[in-house]
């Protein structure tokens, strides 16, 4: 409960700081601090949902091979936002961001929501090293690929793409750790980085090891996880091509909850997931533009899991899992204020093996987004999006069974405080 | 073995790619700013600009390729007044170079080198997407060239010792041309003086300072926000009781609601160029004040 109004008092705090600091100075302060103060911006995200499901049941619904939350928190451990129907307050984001000293800089991103206060971000940067080479070092989003390093906000539509959600989660990648990147010195645009990370994701990597009648997992030794990619963008005229390779290869840990009925599946190993992306941005003038954006994403796991048997208690066996997917999405912006863009999800392979014997996983986990946006200016968005999701899945006597979803959502994203730039 | 010795070579090849470059490397923001840095610069200097002039400059998409030059840059000049906001920190912030970044020698902010006209006592977005700093179209005063070309040629002396008797020569030769030119600017515009204008934005106020010309409104009912029906009807009171000269027009913004007051008032409208590269006649910052010039006297 008290952590409802840490965020409360810190927001009102920080952004009272600025007035109350400069009334004492025109009172001649000596030690006025006014002009220190961060580039403070909060963005508020929320939304009115309608859904042909009710929300247990749409809640308890599997992505088959990906999700293992308890029947609760499923639709959650996919999206964190527009999960019920009605009125959502996705999140209230709080963000800091200034020059620390001539040698860092530092950024800090804050999530609120009805769940409490989560640290989304919070790292340094270097500002002087030299050849091109800047560290970064704290808790961030890993920039897998296109769409992991950006924040809700910036994305093109109001739910993260499947098969990132499917692999990293509805909050994505964010961990703690250290990313060291280069910039190449030539006429192209070349980025190479290395993340090297604690590796608590939760969807495809984990370290908590743990303790079940007749096994026991250790705990993996952090950091977990390394990620590298590679980024390269040119220009064409008008047309700007941005590709990018990304690697993340760590150790995984899935414990059961013991304390829920069916909770009745372990897992330890390891897990690798590669992904590949495109941007393609045409600019027809300073307004209108269209964007093609793809991304592929595959993930192989291997490793000991544990199911648990009515008859038998907990048995283990070898499994590896090789699973894929992409999204393609083209967005359109035809006025300052009219966006269009259309987006098609796909999960094509789900091939999980027990002791080399096929898992029956439905394959085909598709899913289809269209949206409209009013932007009044750069700091407000009305988005309507209709998604229909035949994606998941209910699992009746052992046996998967599709669930399509119909739902649209009216979504509002308010921003007061400092000037967000757009990155590409 | 071989894919190890390959790498070691490529790596050592591009490392020493920036040695390669003896030039000092400049890279600018806005166009116009590339021209004044050719003009005081000459050989010594290799100048790219950011932003192409056909674009809105509040709006520049911020492509990767970007943080490509400003990796290699040894200068960065900007327009500064919060024009760049949009767009230009987080080019910055993943260029990972150290000579560039804010508070650094090789970080040149124009904006400090004029004085900004329209400053707001207080700052609230109610009033559009306003330029809290003062409004950062200085650079349409053809007056301004002289302060800003003199401080970027000192800065270049700053940074590059050796060519600074070249630095100064070409800044007196460009004065001397520029001066020259002004007085024929001033004697071709001096018919406008007093005359009453709408723009669509905010982007010619210092030119029409400078030459005695009264501002009625904008087109857009706020800065960045497209006027609504009744904000044209206020405009169009307002012309029909005083005798308007001509609409100014950018090349960027929707011109229809420009368009239908030109038609409608018999008023005429005029596109100017509002960087170097706006239009095809204003390949330079000479040319393109000789094109504002001459749109606005029909020559
Ligand atoms: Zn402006």
């Amino acid at each position: 409960m008290k952590l409802i109004f840490l965020p409360i008092i810190l927001i009102t705090g920080i952004l009272a700081a600025p007035v109350r600091l400069h009334g004492q100075e025109s009172t001649g302060n000596p030690f006025a601090q006014a002009k220190f103060v961060p580039d403070i911006s909060l963005i508020l995200d929320s939304s009115f949902v309608i859904r042909d499901l009710d929300d247990e049941w749409f809640t308890s619904l599997w992505l088959p091979g990906f999700s293992h939350a308890g029947t609760e928190d499923r639709a959650a451990e996919l999206n964190e936002t527009n999960v019920e129907k009605g009125f959502n307050l996705n999140y209230a984001e709080l963000s800091l961001a200034s020059v620390v000293d001539p040698y860092f800089d530092l950024f800090a991103v804050f999530h609120l929501s009805n769940e409490g206060f989560a640290i989304e971000e919070a790292y340094f940067t270097t500002r002087r090293l030299p050849a091109g080479l800047q560290v970064r070092g704290g808790k961030f989003l890993s920039q897998f690929g296109r769409v992991n390093g950006q924040h809700a906000h910036y994305w093109d539509f109001a739910s993260a793409p499947l098969i990132q959600s499917a692999f990293f989660g509805g909050g994505g990648m964010g961990e703690l750790g250290a990313r060291l990147s280069w910039v190449a010195p030539l006429d192209v645009y070349l980025q190479l980085a290395v993340e090297v990370l604690q590796g608590d994701n939760g969807m495809s990597f984990g370290r908590g090891g743990f303790e079940l009648p007749g096994v026991s997992v250790d705990d993996v030794q952090a950091p977990g996880l390394v990620i590298a990619t590679a980024k390269s963008s040119f220009d064409a005229g008008n047309l700007t091509v941005l590709a990018g390779l990304s690697n993340a290869s760590g150790r995984a840990r899935l414990s059961p909850d013991l304390e829920d009925k069916n909770s009745t599946m372990a897992f330890a190993g390891t897990s690798k997931v590669f992904g590949a992306d495109l941007t393609l941005k045409y600019l027809f003038d300073s307004v209108r533009y269209l964007s093609l954006q793809t991304e592929v994403m595959s993930r192989s796991t291997r490793g000991d899991r544990y199911d648990l048997d009515a008859v038998d208690g907990w048995l283990g066996r070898e499994q590896r899992g090789r699973q894929a997917g992409m999204y393609t999405q083209v967005v359109a912006r035809l006025t300052k204020r009219l966006r269009l863009g259309a987006r098609l999800d796909l999960i094509w392979k789900n091939d999980v093996r027990c002791a080399g014997i096929r898992q029956d996983l439905p394959e085909n986990l598709a899913r289809y987004t269209a949206m409209g946006e009013w932007n009044p200016t750069e700091f407000s968005r009305l988005r309507l999006q209709y998604t229909f999701d035949r994606s998941r899945h209910a699992q009746v006597y052992g046996i998967w069974q599709r669930e399509p979803v119909h739902e649209l959502a009216l979504q509002v994203n308010i921003t007061i405080g400092a000037h967000g730039a757009h990155a590409f | 073995m071989n894919t190890r010795k390959l790498i070691v070579i490529l790596a050592a090849f591009v490392l020493a790619l920036p040695l390669l470059a003896t030039k000092l490397q400049v890279v600018t923001t806005y166009p116009y700013i590339a021209g004044l840095v050719e003009h005081v610069g000459g050989e010594r200097v290799t100048v790219h600009a950011l932003a192409g002039g056909q674009w809105d400059p509040h709006t520049i998409m911020a492509k990767p390729s970007f943080i490509a030059k400003l990796r290699r840059a040894d200068l960065l000049v900007i327009n500064g007044a919060q024009l760049e906001i949009g767009w230009l920190p987080p080019l910055l912030s993943q260029a990972n170079n150290p000579k560039v970044n804010v508070g650094s020698r090789g970080m040149m902010d124009l904006s400090r080198s004029v004085k900004l006209i329209d400053v707001p006592d207080s700052v609230s977005r109610a009033h559009g997407d306003i330029h809290p700093d003062g409004n950062p179209h200085y650079y349409l005063d053809p007056h301004n060239m002289l302060p800003l070309a003199e401080a970027i040629a000192a800065k270049l002396c700053e940074l590059d010792g050796p060519g600074s008797t070249i630095y100064r020569k070409n800044l007196s030769d460009f004065q001397s041309k520029w001066k020259a030119k002004l007085a024929e600017w001033e004697k071709r515009l001096a018919g406008l003086k007093d005359a009453l204008v709408i723009e669509y934005h905010k982007n010619y106020d210092y030119l029409l300072r400078r030459y005695g010309l009264r501002l009625l409104g904008t087109v857009e009912l706020l800065p960045g926000i497209p006027p609504t029906s009744k904000h044209i009807q206020e405009l169009e009171g307002k012309i029909t009781e005083s005798k308007v000269r001509f609409i100014l027009q950018d090349i960027y913004n929707s011109d229809e609601a420009s368009r239908h007051l030109a038609a409608k008032h018999g008023v005429p409208m005029i596109k100017l160029p509002h960087d170097v590269g706006a239009v095809r006649e204003a390949e330079g910052v000479f040319s393109m004040f000789d094109e504002i010039v001459r749109r606005l006297t029909h020559e």
